[in-house]
């Protein structure tokens, strides 16, 4: 999710409409600082451990509900632990979440969605119906739903692998709780993706150069990968900045409901519900989490915004 | 016209009854077992009796297989039937009809006000497009997107209770004039009321680029007879496409309105549903879910013809 | 063992002058003519239920709403706040000598609600209506399980309890099954309170759906229900004209529903509130100060129990390691730094005498715990399968079973331990795999040998469905003092010696012994609560 990915230049297309992009995107103040949030995040996600000045699990009952000061820059929460390092550490399970739950849905959206715009036809009304449907279940319900009746039986079946093979992969939760609680929120957040690739395709589909691409008996599928996606990229990108954000905040929702990573693991989402049963006492154990929230959703919308604008200069069309 | 009505129905009929019985083999496979749960949420010296458990796992019919469970549970259904609520024995649908209009009322009332706000809004912001103002106003519908409405909820009533410390507390359901519900309105607004403002600022960019709008505007019109007559128009139909996303938004907020402000809504007997695996009622809430969200669509549908002349094909809307 | 109302009266007034109110106010609110008087005097408690309660029916022996029985609904007899016993809808009860057979007589003067007469065949009755299968109550094993005839109609074979025979309209006589001594305090409790039978019983024996939010003529307590909405969740009561008891105080009773603690805390703080049902949060010292949250302590504790049967608690040596490497001290500060709880080492607390010096309290010692784990048949933590917790829904849950892991972790090296928050997840007891169930135990009698005949006897669900436990010296033993008379010492006795064999079993983490708060502002007087979670003498309730 760098921004090298992002600059990379699809072939037969001038490299121009992508750096001009970037000059763009550079000129833009808010989009900047967005990018430079979500640098500190990934720096922050990968190497929280070394960064924490304590370990985010040591309880400190003497030291209980600190307010922040100098050692506890966030304070301590109500088993005195440090809140910096749980918000630290739990940058990791925000960007874990955000990136799995986003990559998941924009592949599946990605895939149905080109295969609807350009095919058309019966594959087009059946995708569409697919869509309809999983559209129509309340988001919630179906991920507190999986949650409940999956989540016991993987976690039952992944530690008898453990005692089988003392792999300690198989003993980490976290594993369980992403890949099902938010791998089922992927499978209900693909429509979006597969909706705008498909309107995309559909309007790229017929422009002059694909029609000539295919005068020239270039396959369905050169065509496809070759022309009508580097074209749909560009709004592609756009949603899915604002998907990560949005991930974030649906994890922090789930743990508000009681599902989701966990305890001890430190996720912001739990932190926040735990912080919102003592805030009127102990407000620092709601706004340090709450406030990083806010500002990598934030940095996450202004990112998107700026490269909407930077992609489609003069409007989308 | 209904003739398409009734297609759209008809197609999504069958799609209700699979996810119908996705939830139910999810619910009859895997999850707690709710006659159990009861038991064992119960303080210790409740005695764990199994045959009573059985007992009452019969009187339910929850002792029959998969299929014929989830038969009769349709069957029950195409005669008006929702059944009754596993944890308080009482009817779902009178559950549920006690709970639907404060949902429906409160989702309604954010649509007006979230429409009247974000639209207008919007507007101003794209016609100054990267001027102060656009900024300010994209800035603030930004972070009101940030701040979820578990957390805009508590923080709100609080810093009420503390300036109001002998009012009326903004608790409960007081009906769609009460002051009461001022407070909810707002915050479940605030996410709705982002997501539009940046979808009308975004169409407004889009159409000042046309040719007709320069020409309105060279030729010396009104910058606020532009808005109206030749922006407002072609700005709403990307606009009203969103509408089913924004059901979605005010539905999976209410959820959390309706938990911090006690609103005796739908998004309270879901979770409260969820939690007790009370699956009679989970299913009736999944069926108004889907419907309200087919609606909502079928709804848009059909509008889109009328803002947007140039598309004849209603499918042609939602792409 | 036998009363009259004379002595009631008597013992209200005494709680009267407690309360600050003096013998004059006591006095005149016993006079006729003073019902009246207070009624007009309008004082109006609202209190907070911490949710929106579906089913009100005071024959359901549990849930939230049980905690409000008494507001509504007179008992056979009651527990005062010190444990002793009080006459209610009964006056006398004498058994006969071999404890086998027991006489009951009916107070002359209680009514219900509309003016009847409450009669034997009303007691009777609304023992059998709680007993039938379809009430579904949940705890009338308490109360009647040694009733003759009681097992055929919680099966559904029979709609009457053959040994209970109303002699007349003033008299009863139970004949039990075996003898048991303090059966009289199986019945003063709010579990199967006494209704209108005419109103309350269909023709085939069942419950009338929702008798109780229409007809106020069946209600027999100091209030009756003025109206319910359970959707919105807001309930009224107002007194009841014709309570055979001292007159109610308070003009009217609203309750209202708030689910979120933090608003209900903020609604108490602004005075606008004055009582909730259950208001269990770690800061409710801080925010609402200490008389909040006082309240007597009652034979209940809540434990971290071990199954047994599920590995690897299936190995004595793990379970003892598991409990010598928690610091127990730290677990209650962790959990209830403020109070109102204070730490337990012993299943059994607050039962009068039966603190037991002979009893070792679990130390804290790491060292051992660890050479214990790496002597067990696991070897170590490594090899140890995952520790689950089940039972983690509130906040001092969460934070005590964090506690927990976290001494594990430090002191064992123990690092696979799962837990759900909020909502257990958990099928059930016979799921195969959950070891560890927090839950409370306790006893409506306070009485030594039943305490441990629900939480420790192979025949208790706590025992069979949370632990797996049976050992054949505790359940003799324990079935042993269960025959002794109330007042022989030898039952106190041998349930001690039933503890000390349990506690070596390793079986359970002792955390709390139970306050019965108040939850009631400081301003609220008459709020004490009895062992039955009920407000001791609802009618002196009142706002000063």
């Amino acid at each position: 999710m760098t921004d090298q990915t992002i600059i990379t230049p699809p072939e037969d297309r001038p490299n121009s409409l992508w750096s001009d992009a970037w000059r763009r995107l550079r000129r833009n103040r808010l989009a900047v600082a967005g990018l430079a949030v979500l640098a500190v995040l990934i720096f922050v996600a990968a190497f929280g451990p070394w960064l924490t000045p304590y370990d985010f699990l040591t309880q400190n009952l003497d030291a209980r509900n600190l307010a922040p000061s100098l050692s506890h820059p966030f304070g301590t929460d109500d088993l005195g632990r440090d809140v910096l390092s749980r918000v630290i550490y739990g940058a990791r399970t925000a960007f874990l979440v955000a990136v799995l739950v986003t990559a998941v849905a924009v592949l599946i959206g990605v895939i149905l969605g080109a295969i609807a715009g350009f095919y058309g036809g019966r594959f087009d009304k059946v995708l569409m119906w697919v869509t309809d449907m999983t559209m129509s279940v309340p988001q919630l319900l179906l991920v507190v739903v999986i949650n409940a009746s999956l989540k016991q039986p993987i976690t039952l079946w992944m530690e008898a692998r453990y005692m089988e093979t003392m792999n300690p992969l198989y003993r980490n939760s976290a594993i369980i709780d992403f890949v099902l609680v938010f791998g089922s929120m992927a499978l209900i957040t693909w429509p979006p993706y597969a909706r705008l690739v498909r309107a995309q395709v559909l309007s790229i589909r017929n422009r002059p150069y694909v029609t000539a691409a295919r005068a020239l008996g270039l396959t369905n599928r050169i065509i496809l990968t070759r022309y009508v996606l580097p074209n749909a990229a560009g709004p592609l990108i756009v949603a899915i900045s604002a998907g990560l954000g949005s991930a974030m905040v649906l994890e922090s929702a789930f743990s508000f409901l009681g599902i989701g990573v966990n305890p001890p693991t430190p996720s912001w989402g739990n932190m926040i519900s735990d912080g919102l049963r003592v805030w009127t006492n102990y407000p620092h154990l709601l706004l340090a989490p709450a406030a990083v929230l806010a500002i990598v959703t934030v940095a996450f919308n202004f990112l998107g915004d700026g490269l909407n604008d930077a992609l489609n200069p003069k409007g989308q069309k | 016209m209904i003739a398409y009505i009734l297609r759209r129905l008809l197609l999504w009929i069958p799609s209700v009854i699979l996810v119908m019985l996705g939830v139910y083999a999810l619910a009859f496979y895997g999850a707690g077992d709710p006659i159990k749960l009861i038991f064992l949420r119960a303080p210790g010296d409740v005695a764990y009796d199994p045959v009573k458990i059985e007992a009452i796992r019969e009187q339910a019919g929850l002792n029959q297989p998969f299929l014929v469970q989830f038969g009769n549970y349709l069957w029950n259904l195409v005669q008006g039937n929702f059944g009754n609520s596993l944890f308080s024995g009482r009817s779902v649908w009178a559950m549920i009809s006690a709970a639907a209009p404060v949902s429906f009322m409160l989702g309604l009332m954010a649509m007006v006000v979230t429409a009247l706000v974000a639209i207008p809004l919007g507007m101003v912001a794209g016609m100054h497009q990267n001027s102060r103002l656009d900024y300010s106003i994209l800035g603030t519908a930004v972070t009101l997107w940030a701040i979820p409405p578990y957390v805009a909820g508590p923080l709100l009533m609080v810093l009420l209770l503390a300036v109001l410390p002998s009012g009326s507390v903004p608790y409960g359901w007081g009906g769609v004039f009460s002051v009461k519900i001022i407070l909810p309105l707002i915050v479940l607004s605030f996410q709705p009321i982002a997501l539009i403002i940046r979808q009308t600022r975004a169409a407004v960019i889009d159409v000042m680029t046309e040719d007709y709008v320069r020409t309105a505007r060279a030729k010396g019109v009104p910058e606020r007879v532009v808005a109206l007559r030749h922006i407002l128009r072609p700005v709403l139909t990307p606009v009203v496409t969103q509408l089913g996303l924004i059901m979605i938004t005010i539905v999976n907020g209410a959820i959390f309105v309706e938990l911090v402000f006690g609103l005796p809504g739908l998004g309270r007997l879901t979770v409260q549903a969820l939690i007790n695996s009370d699956y009679p009622v989970i299913l009736a809430v999944t069926l108004i879910g889907s419907f309200l969200v087919m609606a909502s669509n079928l709804l848009v549908d059909l509008l889109y013809p009328l803002l947007d002349p140039r598309a004849t094909d209603p499918k042609a809307a939602r792409t | 063992m036998k009363t009259n109302t004379g002595e009631r009266n008597g013992l209200t007034r005494r709680g009267a002058m407690k309360l600050g109110l003096g013998s004059f106010v006591a006095l005149a609110a016993f006079g006729p003519g003073a019902r009246i008087v207070m009624a007009q005097d309008g004082q109006v408690l609202k209190a907070i239920n911490p949710a929106f309660s579906q089913d009100w029916s005071p024959l359901r022996g549990g849930g939230v709403p049980y905690r409000w029985n008494s507001i509504w609904n007179a008992s056979a007899m009651y527990f005062n706040e010190k444990g002793e016993i009080q006459p209610y809808v009964l006056t006398e009860w004498t058994p006969s000598a071999d404890y086998v057979t027991w006489t009951l007589k009916v107070n002359p003067d209680a009514k219900f609600a509309d003016g009847s007469a409450i009669t034997a065949a009303d007691v009777k009755g609304s023992w059998e209506l709680s007993a039938m299968p379809g009430t579904q109550n949940q705890r009338i094993d308490q109360v009647l399980a040694g009733v003759a005839g009681y097992g055929a109609v919680k099966d559904g074979s029979a709609t009457d309890i053959s040994g209970i025979v109303a002699t007349d309209d003033a008299s009863l006589t139970v004949t039990l099954a075996g003898p048991d001594p303090i059966f009289f305090q199986r019945l003063a409790n709010h579990i199967a309170p006494i209704v209108k039978v005419s109103v309350a019983r269909g023709a085939d024996g069942n419950e009338v759906p929702d008798f109780f939010l229409g007809a106020n003529g069946a209600t027999s307590g100091p209030f009756m229900l003025e109206s319910a909405n359970l959707d919105t969740g807001e309930l009224v009561w107002v007194p009841n004209p014709n309570f055979f008891g001292p007159a109610p105080k308070l003009a009217r009773i609203e309750l209202t529903a708030v689910e979120d603690n933090v608003t209900a805390t903020q609604m108490l703080a602004s005075g606008e509130y004055q009582a909730h049902t259950e208001l269990v949060t770690s800061t409710i010292v801080q925010d609402l100060g200490p008389e909040f949250a006082a309240g007597a302590e009652i034979p209940t504790s809540q434990h971290f129990w071990f199954n047994t049967a599920r590995a690897p608690m299936d190995d004595p040596k793990v379970r003892e390691a598991l409990i010598l490497a928690v610091d127990r001290d730290g677990l209650i500060k962790a959990s209830f730094p403020d109070g109102p709880h204070q730490k337990t080492d012993s299943v059994m607390n607050a039962v009068t005498g039966a603190d037991d010096p002979a009893f070792t309290p679990y130390p804290f010692d790491p060292e051992r715990a660890k050479a214990l784990l790496a002597e067990s048949s696991y070897g170590g933590p490594e090899r140890l399968p995952k520790l689950m917790f089940v039972g983690i829904s509130s906040p001092a849950n969460e934070a005590a079973a964090q506690y927990i892991a976290e001494q594990w972790r430090q002191n064992l090296g123990i690092t696979a331990v799962d837990m759900k928050p909020q909502q257990d997840q958990y099928s059930g007891p016979d799921q195969n795999a959950i070891q560890i169930f927090r839950d409370d135990v306790g006893t409506r009698v306070p009485d030594a040998a039943s305490y441990l005949a629900g939480s420790i006897a192979s025949t208790s669900g706590n025992a069979t469905g949370k632990m797996s436990y049976k050992n054949d010296k505790v359940d003799a033993l324990i079935a042993e003092a269960l025959t002794k008379p109330a007042d022989d010492p030898a039952r106190i006795a041998l349930a001690q010696e039933a503890q000390r064999i349990f506690r070596d079993d390793f079986c359970f983490i002792p955390w709390y012994r139970q306050t019965m708060s108040r939850w009631a502002a400081a301003n609220v007087t008459g709020m004490e609560k009895n062992l039955d979670w009920q407000v001791v003498a609802p009618w002196a309730i009142s706002i000063t």
